[in-house]
Parts: structure tokens; sequence; C-alpha cells
């Protein structure tokens, strides 16, 4: 079964081509991550297939369904979910409370006025687990704006779980993290299941190559490359691309 | 006179009011984000000032039209230095400061020159009308158009010809952009902001015959550019004129066919540009 | 375990009691107190609840949704116009009648109103609810023979409640009053505590991210403005009821503007907030009306500003950080 299939997808800003005629499928439980240089499209492909940004050309299929024009918040309940690279999270509510708007967010009774939030226990519990997945339920009652940037980010992946998606999107999901915490969360998306299918946006090539089933390659908003890591690491055009990327981060890296 | 003429020319004339008014509104809008909701007051100010000079001690019209721009900038600065500066990025707050002042400038009006509305007025040389053949016109309405159009000339040719038109419009975009390129971009938005509001105490004067000078300016003034934002979008010269120049028409169309309902007539096209294309005529984004 | 000495049971005593005095505070001012007042204290205070009502259905649609409105009272004017027009065109005295009437009209506006506004969203928003008020202000100056004009619509009596021995007085009208308010605060409190009151602060801490989560957020926004306009309705009703008299400027951007500070002054994003916000402006309205009738916008306005530039948390806030720092000194 395929998860998501994307058809001939474009994205065009007046005339500054974001993406053009990309096309790809994913199978059910497949990782695939995608990388390239900044500005390759790599966001706007998540931003189009969840739907925050309009397609202006091609098709997207989740599931065999089609959903190129759908709402945002339709997608999430057919299984979508997307952490961003920065951090999105509600800045002046508890962690607790930004776990449990995440964790509300497909359940029926996220439209109940009347009784308290406190009634659902269930969902307490599962908000106990998850921040228990990034070692954040010491800090349930901490502001979101009070806790360190790691610890946001680990938070903002913890959000996109809480759906339990059928789809992961993660945006960068290591960028500003320490090797430690990259490595928590390179093993917590070992722990996923079959179930779910993982689509990583990557910069960070530990993440990218310890993770990945498959690779696609993007440039200038098309896919140059595509196949497992083996291939990708020996394709010559990826190395061209990324030789600069590379001595840029080795004089990034000596700051 | 024809009356489909004359209707035109009065909504053109009356147009050219609001252009004055909004334009100023809508570019400190559109380059600092700050909607000064006092920006009506300040034409009330300017036209409560002119009225001093022109009226009560007789002095030339166009000084007291200067000197009603003068007021009026002048208070925009001391509130752009003594709160707005403060409050940077707070578009929210800025908001709601600029409307506590529309309160202190009414009620700071009212204290100095009392609650009695005063008379429409004009120049002395203004008064009366042209006489062509068998059409005759208000000599204050031509003028009012005439400066207006010049102003309106005046103003495209700096946004779209002169260095620091192209500075503001970049500015509209990026601001952070702006000021890396080493652009002083705060001078540039309170000298903005300081023309701006001239050009409301200005037009407080000029559109004194047409409007009046009354307390209630403050508010009646500031929805009438509200609308004029609205219908004709934000932070261009052109689309400030364009939506003067629909209400204006619109305005004295309506006053002629449906003399209870012409305010209506407007509100109707403003709920309808908003169903439909909620940027404005010519505007950049919502 | 220390042994009880008698210093200790003392402290304990102060620490659980202290906690409790605002909430013992309250019941004595709002509750025991009104009867041994003056009549016109007890109107006062009927006005701080009644505007309470208007403030907190405000402060849900600001502070905890962080929809920023400038013509919420255009629903407090429509209830209390449609008091209004029931009593003195149709004769129509009965509060059974009159306030589900004038809760309901004011829900209708509000359902229309917030399918225009909710086309754009921040400062145009402000705008759009801003032009939307002042457009019920033209038709109720406009519409002489509906609304009475400029000069509004005069003599509403206090409401008939179908019972027959009842007539009313300064102290049964504020507890009528009271009552009105303490089931508006229940409904907005449970509201606020609920799923959905959550998701609203979200909505204001995080839009792109709540629809990303699975929120239908312009839903969420919807109902909440209608759910506002008709608490800001009832508060309305209850107005004309306690004013005797609506008039255009209490649809327009005046009462609007008046609201607003009022939720700015006492703290947003909470119900007590409002509350506090209200009274302190009422009292200062009535001694302004004492000393210097003529400056009151004045005042009004300079308070807007320095509310603005520093106490922006709001002044509720502020009270209850004080108190509960005061509440952990006291516990030692």
């Amino acid at each position: 079964m395929e998860a998501v299939t994307v058809e001939e997808l474009s994205k065009d800003f007046g005339g500054v081509h974001a993406l053009r005629d990309v096309s790809f499928t994913v199978e059910v439980g497949e990782r695939l991550v995608i990388i390239g240089p900044n500005g390759a499209g790599k966001t706007t492909l998540f931003n189009l297939l969840n739907g925050q940004q309009s397609a202006s050309a091609g098709r997207i299929y989740f599931y065999g369904q089609e959903v190129t024009r759908m709402a945002i918040h339709r997608r999430a309940h057919l299984g979508m979910a997307r952490s961003f690279q920065i951090a999105n999270l509600f800045p002046n509510l508890t962690v607790l409370y930004n776990a449990l708007l995440a964790l509300q967010g497909t359940q029926p009774f996220r439209f109940q006025m009347f009784r308290s939030i406190t009634a659902y226990k269930s969902m307490f519990a599962r908000a106990r687990e998850l921040l228990g997945i990034v070692a954040l339920w010491e800090k349930r009652d901490d502001l979101v704006q009070n806790i360190a940037h790691g610890e946001q980010e680990k938070l903002e992946l913890a959000l996109s779980l809480a759906s339990e998606p059928k789809l992961l999107l993660l945006d960068e999901p290591t960028s500003g993290l320490t090797a430690a915490e990259g490595a928590e969360i390179i093993d917590i998306i070992h722990d996923l299941g079959t179930d779910i299918t993982v689509l990583i946006i990557a910069h960070d090539m530990d993440l990218a190559f310890g993770v990945a089933e498959r690779i696609i390659v993007l440039h200038y908003g098309q896919i140059i490359a595509e196949g497992t890591p083996e291939e990708i690491q020996a394709n010559s055009r990826v190395k061209e691309i990324y030789m600069g990327i590379e001595e840029g981060k080795e004089i990034a890296g000596a700051n | 006179m024809d009356v489909f003429v004359l209707n035109m020319l009065n909504g053109v004339s009356f147009g050219f009011i609001l252009f004055l008014l909004a334009s100023g509104f809508s570019l400190i809008f559109g380059v600092m984000g700050i909607l000064n909701l006092s920006h009506g007051a300040l034409y009330m100010v300017g036209a409560y000032v002119g009225w001093t000079i022109a009226v009560k001690y007789g002095l030339n019209f166009l000084f007291a039209a200067l000197m009603g721009g003068l007021a009026a900038g002048l208070i925009s600065l001391a509130m752009e230095r003594g709160f707005f500066s403060h409050l940077y990025k707070q578009l929210n707050e800025q908001v709601l400061l600029t409307f506590g002042f529309i309160y202190i400038l009414t009620n700071i009006s009212m204290w100095v020159w009392g609650p009695i509305f005063k008379a429409p007025f004009t120049a002395p040389f203004l008064s009366g009308s042209f006489n062509f053949m068998d059409w005759s016109y208000p000599k204050a309405r031509v003028a009012t158009i005439l400066i207006g159009l010049i102003l309106a000339i005046g103003l495209w040719w700096l946004q779209d010809k002169t260095r620091v038109g192209a500075i503001v419009r970049a500015g509209m975009d990026d601001k952070e952009m702006t000021m890396a390129l080493g652009v002083n971009l705060g001078l540039v938005s309170t000298a903005l902001f300081f023309v701006g509001s001239f050009i409301a105490g200005f037009a407080g004067v000029i559109g004194a015959n047409l409007l009046g000078v009354n307390l209630g300016l403050g508010m009646d003034v500031l929805l009438l550019a509200l609308a004029v934002v609205i219908i004709g979008g934000v932070g261009s010269i052109q689309g400030a004129l364009l939506g003067s120049m629909v209400i204006g028409i619109i305005d004295a169309f309506g006053k002629a066919l449906f003399p209870e309902l012409a305010m209506f007539t407007i509100y109707l096209v403003m709920i309808i540009i908003l169903l439909v294309r909620p940027s404005g005529l010519l505007g950049r984004r919502v | 375990m220390k042994t009880a000495s008698p210093k200790s049971i003392r402290q304990l005593w102060q620490g659980q009691l202290v906690p409790f005095v605002p909430y013992i505070a309250i019941t004595v001012i709002f509750i025991i107190l009104p009867p041994l007042l003056p009549s016109y204290l007890q109107s006062i205070m009927a006005k701080i609840l009644i505007f309470s009502i208007f403030a907190m259905s405000l402060d849900l649609l600001m502070g905890y949704t962080g929809l920023i409105s400038l013509g919420h009272a255009a629903y407090f004017g429509m209830g209390g116009y449609t008091i209004g027009i029931l009593m003195t065109r149709y004769g129509i005295n009965s509060f059974w009648i009159g306030a589900p009437c004038g809760i309901l009209m004011a829900t209708l506006v509000a359902a229309v109103f917030g399918i225009i506004a909710l086309r754009v969203s921040g400062i145009y928003f402000l705008l759009v609810t801003f032009a939307l008020g002042q457009l019920l202000f033209s038709v109720a100056v406009k519409w002489y023979s509906v609304s009475g004009g400029e000069f509004g619509l005069g003599g509403i009596l206090r409401p008939a409640l179908g019972i027959p021995w009842f007539s009313w007085n300064a102290t049964s009208f504020y507890y009528f009053v009271f009552l009105a308010f303490a089931i508006c605060f229940f409904l907005l409190y449970r509201l606020v505590k609920s799923p959905f009151g959550h998701a609203l602060q979200g909505i204001r801490e995080g839009e792109v991210r709540m629809r990303v989560l699975g929120y239908n957020v312009w839903l969420y926004k919807y109902v909440t403005f209608i759910v506002a306009g008709a608490f800001a309705g009832t508060a309305g009703v209850f107005f004309a009821y306690h004013n005797g008299i609506m008039v255009p400027s209490h649809l327009g951007v005046i009462t609007s503007g008046l609201v607003m500070l009022m939720v700015i002054l006492g703290g947003l994003g909470t119900l007590y907030g409002p509350i506090i916000g209200v009274a302190v402006i009422i009292i200062m309205e009535f001694y302004a009306g004492i000393f210097a009738p003529e400056r009151w916008p004045l005042i009004l306005g300079v308070t807007f500003v320095v509310a603005i530039m520093c106490a922006r948390a709001g002044i509720g806030v502020y009270l209850s950080v004080f108190w509960k720092r005061a509440s952990l000194i006291w516990k030692q």
C-alpha cells in the first residue's frame, strides 16, 4: 500500500519555482529522508503535503485519497502530523497544556464547552506517556517560553506524535540540538512502529543516514537523485552539490 | 449644470479630501505597521487650528492650512517619540494606544475651543462660484480638486520615482533587510509619520468648508479613512486614491439618489469588498 | 513531624486562611454588604456587575482567543435596544419574553457580523469590527421610528417578572443582577476550563500549529465570536433595565472602547481581571462625575495610555501575583 503519492507537484511564488514537477511515492512504514541544499524546496514540499501552502500544479494522494486541496486540519484527521524546524509551540502555556492541546486535536471532545478538561483522565495519562518519551514530564508545569531550547525542540517532536499519526513529517528534528540530544531523537524515531510512515527533512547527515531506508535529493525544486543511502553516497552529482556545503560546514564548525 | 457632472465633481472634490487624509494613514500603516486611530483626530486638530488662524484672527488661509498641518505633525511627533518608540513591534498595543489618543485630543480640543461646532469656512478669495456660461461651481471645491491633484501627483512621484520612495517601499516589503542594507529606517519612518500627519492636519483646513469643524470629526473622519483603506488597499498612493474616489463618488451619488442612506452605501461597499477581496482592490496582502 | 505548639497552629491557620481572604472579601462585598448600603451605591454595584458580564465576554474574545474587537458594544447595544423596543413600541414588559429576545437578537447580529469580520485577521479584524459597530450606530441614529434616533429609547422600566406581590427596589434589583452575573460567570468559567476553552488559548498562541494539530480554527473563532456576542447581549439586556434609556452610543465605538479599556486595565486572559477593571473605571467615572464631568473622556484616554504603557498585564493579574506572594510570605 502506498502511503503517499506525489504527482508532478509544483509550486511557484510569482516567478520563483520553489518546486517543479516533483513525483515520488512512499510505502507504508517507509523511512524516507529528503536532503538538499538550502532553498531546494524541502520545507515547501512539506508545506504542500500538510496543506499549509497550496500547490500550483500537481496532485497529492494519501492512502489513495486525493488531498491536494484539502484543509490542513482535515489532513490531520486523516492521519498526517508534522513537526516544525523552528519549534512552533504555545509559549505562554505550560508544557503539559501544549501536550494536551496536541492530544486533543483529533479527539471529538475538543468541542466540549462545559466539562472541565481535567475530567479527561485518559488524556492526561497519555500526556504523561508522551512527555515521558522526551523526558519532559518533570517540567510539565513550566511555561514553554521558560524551558531550554533543546527541550523545546524535543517537545516539538512529542507534539507531532500526539495524534498517533499514520504519516509523520519531521522537518529537521535535530536542528539546534547537541549531539547527545540528537541521538535521543534518532532513538525515538527508531522506536516508532512500522505502521507509521516517516518523512524526514535532514541537514544532519547522522540523522539522514542513520534512519533512512531511502533518500530523495532535491535541488532547486527538482528531484535530482533517489535511492538507498549507499546509492546516494556513491552518486557523483550529489557529491558535487554537497562538496560546497561540506566546506562551508567545516568553516562553520571551526567557529 | 448637468446633474451627473455636478455629482461627479462633488464626489471627486470630496474624494480628494479623503485622499489627503487617507494617504497618510495608509502609508503610516503600510510602512510602520502602526494603525494610527487618532489620525482623524489630527485632522480635527488641524481644522481647529486653521479656524483659529483664518477665522478668529482673519489671517491668510494658506498660512492657516500650513499651521494646521504643522500642529498635527508636531503632535504626531510627540506621540511617536514619547510612546510608539517604546512599543516596538507590539502592534496591538500601539493601536490601542492611538485609540486612547483620540479621547485625549478630542477632549483637549473641547477644552480649548468649546463644544459648539464652528461653521465651515474657506479662504475669502475662494468663496463664491466660478461661472462659465450656464455652468456654476463653487471655487473652494475647484481649489480642493486642484490641491488634491497636485498632492496626488507629488506623492506618487515621491513613491515611485525617488530614492526615498524606494526606501519606503522596500521597508514595507522587508524591514530587516532594508535596515541591514544600512538604511536608517527609523528616521525615514519618523519622517513619514510626520509628513502623513502634517497632510492630515492640512487637509483638515482645506476640507473645512466641506466637512466643517466639530468635535465629532475625529471618529467620523477615521471611519472614512478606514473605508478608503479597506476598499482601496493598504500601502500605496494608488490604493488610497482609488479608495478615496470610490467613496467620494458613491457618497455624492448616494446623497443625490438616496439621501437618507448615503452613509450606508459606503458601509455596503466596504462589506462587499471584505467578503470578496479582503485585501482591498489594490492591496498587497491581508 | 513536629509536635504542635500554639505558635505553629496559629501559623497553620494563617497559611490556610490567607489564600481564602480574597474570596471571603468578595463574598462580603458582593453578597452581604449591598443591603446595608445607600441605594445609589447599590446601583453602582449593579452597574459594575452588568459591565463585568460585558467585559468578561470581550475577554473571552480578546484575552483567550486573541481576537481584538473594537465593535463589541454592537451586541451589548442590540440586547439593550431589543428590550427598549419591546417595551416602548410594543408594551411588552415581561422579563421572560424580553430577555430571551434581547439575547437572541444580539446573538444573531454576532452571527452575521462574525462571518464578515472573520474574513480578515489581526489589525484588519480590529478595523472591521469597528466599522460594523459604527454601522449599527448609524442605523440607530437614522431609523427614528424603531430606535428613537439620536434621542434613543427612554422610559425603560424594571422588568415584569410575573410575580404578583413583587415590586422592585434598589436591593431586589441588585440581587437580580447578581444572580444573572453569577450564572454568566459560572457558564464562562466552565467554558474557559473546558477543552474548547483551552483550544482558544492555543489559537491565540499559535494558529498554524493548531490547524496542523487538527483544529478547525475558523470554526472555533466563529463560535467564540457568537458566544461572546450572546453574553454581551445579556449584559445589554440588564443594562437597559438598569439605565432606563438606550442611546445610539451604546452601540458604537465609545462603548466598545470603554469595555476594552476595562478589560485591558483589569487583565487579559483571566475571568476575574475584567471585573477589577470594570470596578476601577466605574468608580473613577463616579468621582469624575462629581469633580470634573467635562474632563472624563480625557481622564479615560490618559488611563488608556497609562494602562498600555505600564500595566500591560493588567491590574487584576498584578493583584493576583501580589496576593500569591503575600500568601507565601504569610505561610512562613
